[in-house]
C-alpha cells in the first residue's frame, strides 16, 4: 500500500509538473515579476516626456541674490530624481510673457521669484502641463530653502545658526510598558509598506493548492476513473496522496516565485538601478533608517523564533487548506460546482490578507488578535502580529495548537466524507448525506 | 470461489440490496442480471469492497474481501473509467500499478494485449483521442493486465462493434479457461446467454432467478412452437394452451403457457395437409428474463 501512496504521489506531482499550463503560467509569472521588480528601467527603456531635457527658468525680481541660493539648493537636491542630469536651472532676464512663449509646448517650467514686506518671499511656478510630483516637491524644497537664505540675510541670522534651525528636531521615545520597543513602533510603518507584499504569494499559493485538488478530484470522479482508483487503493490513502502532492506542488511554486524574485534582484543590479530602499526614500520613507533602527534594537533577533513559527503556520495552514479542499471537491460532481463551492475559501483566506494588512492600523483591536486564532487566516494574521507586537508567541503557539486540533477533526470527519463522497455522483440531499456520512 | 453470503444493504431507508447470496466457482462465468436500479452496481461495489454491506460479506477463497484483494481483481465498469488526457501507455501504467504490478512488467503485457486487440498503433495515443470501442478496450486491457482472479465485466460489450465483440468473447473465454472467475452484466440478454453458466436475476435488490442457464430454461414450462406448412393464424390462436401466435416471414413461432400443451398442438398441427416444420424449443433467456422483471426492463 506504501507502494500505491508513493506511486499517486509521484503520479499528482508530475500530472501537475508536467502540465503545460504550469509551464506557461510559470513563465508569465517570471515576465510579470522580472518586471515589476524592474518597472522603472522599463518604463525608461520605452521612453516618454521624462526622457525630454527640462530647464527650470527663474525670474528673480527680489533685488536680494535669491537665484543664486535656489540654483545651488536644486542642484543639490536633484540626484534624487530619476535622470537628474537632464534638469538645469537658468536665470531668465527677459519678461514672464516672453518667457511663457518659450516654454509653452515643452517642459519647461518658469518661477518667478518676488520679494514680499510680509512673506519674504512669494513665488509663481508657471508649467505648460502638470509637473512630476518629485521634481514639484524639489521645487517647493528648493524655494523654502531660498526663503530662509533670505530671512537670515535679512534678520542678519548667523549661519551657524540658520543650520541649528533647519536641523531636525532629535526625538526619543519612551515607553511606560516596558514590553513595547521602537522598533515594533517603526515596524507598523514597514508593515504597511512591506508586509503585503511578502504576504499576497501565500495567498496566491492557497489558489493554486485549492484549484489543483479540485480539478484533479473533479478530473477522476468525472471520468469515472475514480471507481477503478477506490476499488485499488483505499480513500484514505488516495486523499492523503492528494494532499502530499498538492502541498509539495505548493512548495514547488512557492521557490520558483523566490527563485524569480531573486533573478529580479539580480537582474536590477545588472541594468545599475537604484535599490528598493532608495526607491522608498524619493517617495519620502527612510527604509534605510527604519532597518538600521531595527537592527540596533535587536529586532533581527527576533527574527529567530518569527520565521521558523510563521514557516510552521504556513505549512500547517497549506495542509488545512488541501485537507478541505480536498473533502469539498470530493462532494462536488464536476468543476462547475467546485467552483461555486471554493469561493467561500478564497473568502475566507482574502479576509486573513486584509485583516493582515489591517493590523498596523488598529492597534490592540481584540478583533484582529481573535482572529489571528482562527485557522486557514492565522498564517496570514499572526506572524503580522507577533512582528509588530500586538501578540507573543503564546499567542502563535496558541494559533498552532488550534490549527493542529483542526487538522485532527478534518482528517477524522472528513475522510468519512471523502470515503463517501468521491463515489456519489448526484448533488440532491448532498449535505444531508455528508453529515451522515460524518456522524458515521 | 468467490462467495456472496447474505448481503443487504440499505441506502437510507431503501433497501438497495435485499439478503443476497451466491456463489461463483473457478473459471466459471455468472450473470447478474436486473433492471437498472436493481441492485447491481451496488453489489458490484460491495463486491470490490468500495461499499460496506449493512450485513453479510463477500469472500473470495475463504478469505474475507478487502483492499489486500484488489490485487487479484479486475473491474470493467458499465461507464467509461479512464482518465481521457492520458495516453494508453500511461493510463495501463498507472492503473497497472494500482494493481501491484512493477512498473516495467507492465509495458510489455500492454504490448501483448494490444496486439490481441488489434490496436498497438495506439500505445502513444491519447484516451480521448479514440473511438468508444477502442476506448472500451483500453478500458477491458487494463481491467485484465493484472491477470485477476476475480473480474467483474459491467456491460462489457457497450459500444462495440460485431466484429470486436467476437475479439472480446474470444478474451473473455480464454480467460475462463485460465480459471478466472468471471462476473458478468449486460442487459443483452443474447450474450449473457452465450457467456453464462450460472446467472442471478435481481429485483429491487432481490434475487427472484437463480441457477444453471439449462435447468433454468427446463424449469420454465413455457416453450415455444416454430411451424411451418399450410395452416392460418386463426387454426393456431384457437389450440388450448396458446398464449401468442407471431408470424414470421414463412412461419409461424407459437407460445405455449405449458409444454404440456405440446401435444395438444401437435395434434391439431398433424391433421393439416402439407406440414414442413414443427420444432418445439426452449424459451430465450430474454422471454424468462421479461417474464420475470416485467415492464421494469429497461425503464
Amino acid at each position: 500500500m506504501r507502494n500505491k501512496f508513493n506511486f499517486l504521489t509521484k503520479t499528482s506531482l508530475i500530472k501537475k509538473i508536467n502540465n503545460k499550463w504550469f509551464k506557461i503560467i510559470n513563465v508569465i509569472l517570471a515576465v510579470i515579476i522580472l518586471t515589476l521588480m524592474n518597472l522603472d528601467f522599463v518604463i525608461s527603456f520605452f521612453g516618454g516626456d521624462f526622457n525630454k531635457e527640462t530647464t527650470i527658468f527663474v525670474i528673480d525680481n527680489t533685488n536680494r541674490n535669491s537665484y543664486t541660493v535656489f540654483e545651488n539648493t536644486f542642484d543639490n537636491i536633484k540626484d534624487s530624481l530619476r535622470h537628474s542630469e537632464k534638469f538645469s536651472v537658468e536665470l531668465q532676464t527677459k519678461d514672464i510673457e516672453y518667457t511663457k512663449k518659450i516654454i509653452e509646448a515643452t517642459n519647461d517650467i518658469l518661477i518667478v521669484l518676488e520679494y514680499d514686506e510680509i512673506n519674504y518671499i512669494n513665488a509663481l511656478v508657471i508649467s505648460n502641463s502638470y509637473i512630476d510630483t518629485i521634481l514639484y516637491q524639489l521645487i517647493v524644497s528648493s524655494i523654502n530653502t531660498t526663503k530662509s537664505s533670505v530671512v537670515h540675510q535679512e534678520l542678519d541670522i548667523s549661519m551657524e545658526d540658520l543650520i541649528k534651525i533647519n536641523t531636525p528636531v532629535e526625538i526619543s521615545r519612551e515607553f511606560l510598558d516596558e514590553s513595547k520597543t521602537e522598533s515594533e513602533e517603526n515596524m507598523a510603518t514597514i508593515m504597511n509598506i512591506v508586509f503585503p507584499t511578502l504576504i499576497l504569494p501565500f495567498f496566491l499559493l492557497v489558489i493554486f493548492l485549492v484549484q489543483m485538488i479540485g480539478a484533479e478530484i473533479n478530473e477522476e470522479k468525472t471520468t469515472k476513473s475514480m471507481e477503478i482508483i477506490i476499488s485499488n487503493v483505499s480513500p484514505k490513502i488516495h486523499f492523503f496522496s492528494k494532499v502530499l502532492a498538492s502541498n509539495i506542488f505548493v512548495i514547488i511554486q512557492g521557490s520558483l516565485l523566490l527563485l524569480f524574485s531573486f533573478i529580479g534582484f539580480q537582474l536590477r543590479r545588472l541594468l545599475g538601478s537604484k535599490s528598493f530602499i532608495d526607491e522608498f526614500s524619493d517617495v519620502g520613507i527612510n527604509l534605510k533608517d527604519i532597518l538600521n533602527n531595527l537592527s540596533e534594537s535587536g529586532f533581527i533577533d527576533k527574527l529567530i523564533y518569527v520565521i521558523p513559527l510563521t514557516i510552521i503556520l504556513f505549512i500547517l495552514s497549506f495542509i488545512a487548506y488541501s485537507l478541505l479542499a480536498g473533502i469539498l471537491a470530493s462532494m462536488t460532481t464536476n468543476m462547475e460546482d467546485f467552483q461555486q463551492i471554493q469561493i467561500p475559501i478564497m473568502i475566507l483566506s482574502l479576509s486573513g490578507y486584509y485583516l493582515a494588512m489591517m493590523s498596523a492600523m488598529f492597534e490592540g483591536a481584540l478583533f484582529i488578535r481573535i482572529a489571528s486564532y482562527i485557522p486557514f487566516i492565522s498564517a496570514l494574521l499572526a506572524p503580522a502580529l507577533l512582528v509588530i507586537g500586538q501578540i507573543g508567541i503564546l499567542d502563535i503557539l496558541l494559533s498552532i495548537i488550534i490549527l493542529l486540533i483542526l487538522l485532527f477533526i478534518m482528517t477524522k470527519y472528513g475522510l468519512k466524507i471523502y470515503k463517501v463522497g468521491i463515489l456519489n455522483y448526484s448533488s440532491s440531499k448532498l449535505w444531508t448525506k455528508m453529515l451522515k456520512a460524518a456522524k458515521e | 470461489m468467490l462467495e456472496i453470503k447474505n448481503i443487504t444493504k440499505y441506502y437510507g431507508d431503501i433497501k438497495a440490496v435485499d439478503r443476497l447470496s451466491f456463489s461463483v466457482g473457478k473459471g466459471e462465468i455468472f450473470g447478474l442480471l436486473g433492471v437498472n436500479g436493481a441492485g447491481k452496481t451496488t453489489t458490484f461495489r460491495i463486491m470490490m469492497g468500495l461499499l460496506d454491506s449493512n450485513e453479510g460479506d463477500v469472500r473470495l477463497d475463504g478469505k474475507k474481501i478487502d483492499y489486500s484483494f484488489s490485487d487479484k481483481i479486475g473491474f470493467l465498469t458499465e461507464e467509461r473509467s479512464l482518465l481521457t488526457k492520458l495516453t494508453v501507455l500511461e493510463q495501463a501504467n498507472f492503473f497497472g500499478v494500482l494493481k501491484g504490478l512493477k512498473e516495467d512488467e507492465i509495458e510489455p503485457k500492454l504490448d501483448k494485449l494490444l496486439k490481441t486487440f488489434e490496436i498497438s498503433d495506439y500505445k502513444h495515443r491519447k484516451i480521448k483521442e479514440l473511438s468508444k470501442g477502442n476506448q472500451q478496450k483500453i478500458q477491458f486491457i487494463t481491467a485484465i493486465i493484472n491477470e485477476p482472479k476475480l473480474l467483474i465485466l459491467d456491460e462489457p460489450f457497450s459500444g462495440l462493434d460485431p466484429v470486436n465483440v467476437e475479439l472480446f468473447k474470444k478474451e473473455i473465454l480464454k480467460l475462463k479457461e485460465q480459471g478466472t472467475i468471471i462476473i458478468f452484466s449486460s442487459h443483452r440478454m443474447e450474450h449473457v446467454e452465450l457467456f453464462c453458466e450460472k446467472l442471478l436475476v435481481l429485483v429491487d435488490g432481490k434475487s427472484v432467478l437463480e441457477g444453471y442457464l439449462t435447468d433454468i430454461k427446463k424449469k420454465y414450462r413455457k416453450k415455444n412452437i416454430l411451424i411451418k406448412g399450410n395452416v392460418t393464424k386463426k387454426d393456431l390462436s384457437s389450440i388450448k394452451g396458446v398464449a401468442e401466435v407471431i408470424k414470421k416471414s414463412d412461419e409461424y413461432e407459437v407460445k405455449i403457457e405449458d409444454e404440456k400443451y405440446v401435444e395438444d398442438v401437435f395434434k391439431v398441427i398433424s391433421k393439416k395437409s402439407d406440414i414442413t416444420k414443427f420444432t418445439v424449443e426452449e424459451p430465450s433467456l430474454n422471454e424468462i428474463f421479461v417474464s420475470k422483471v416485467g415492464e421494469r426492463y429497461e425503464k
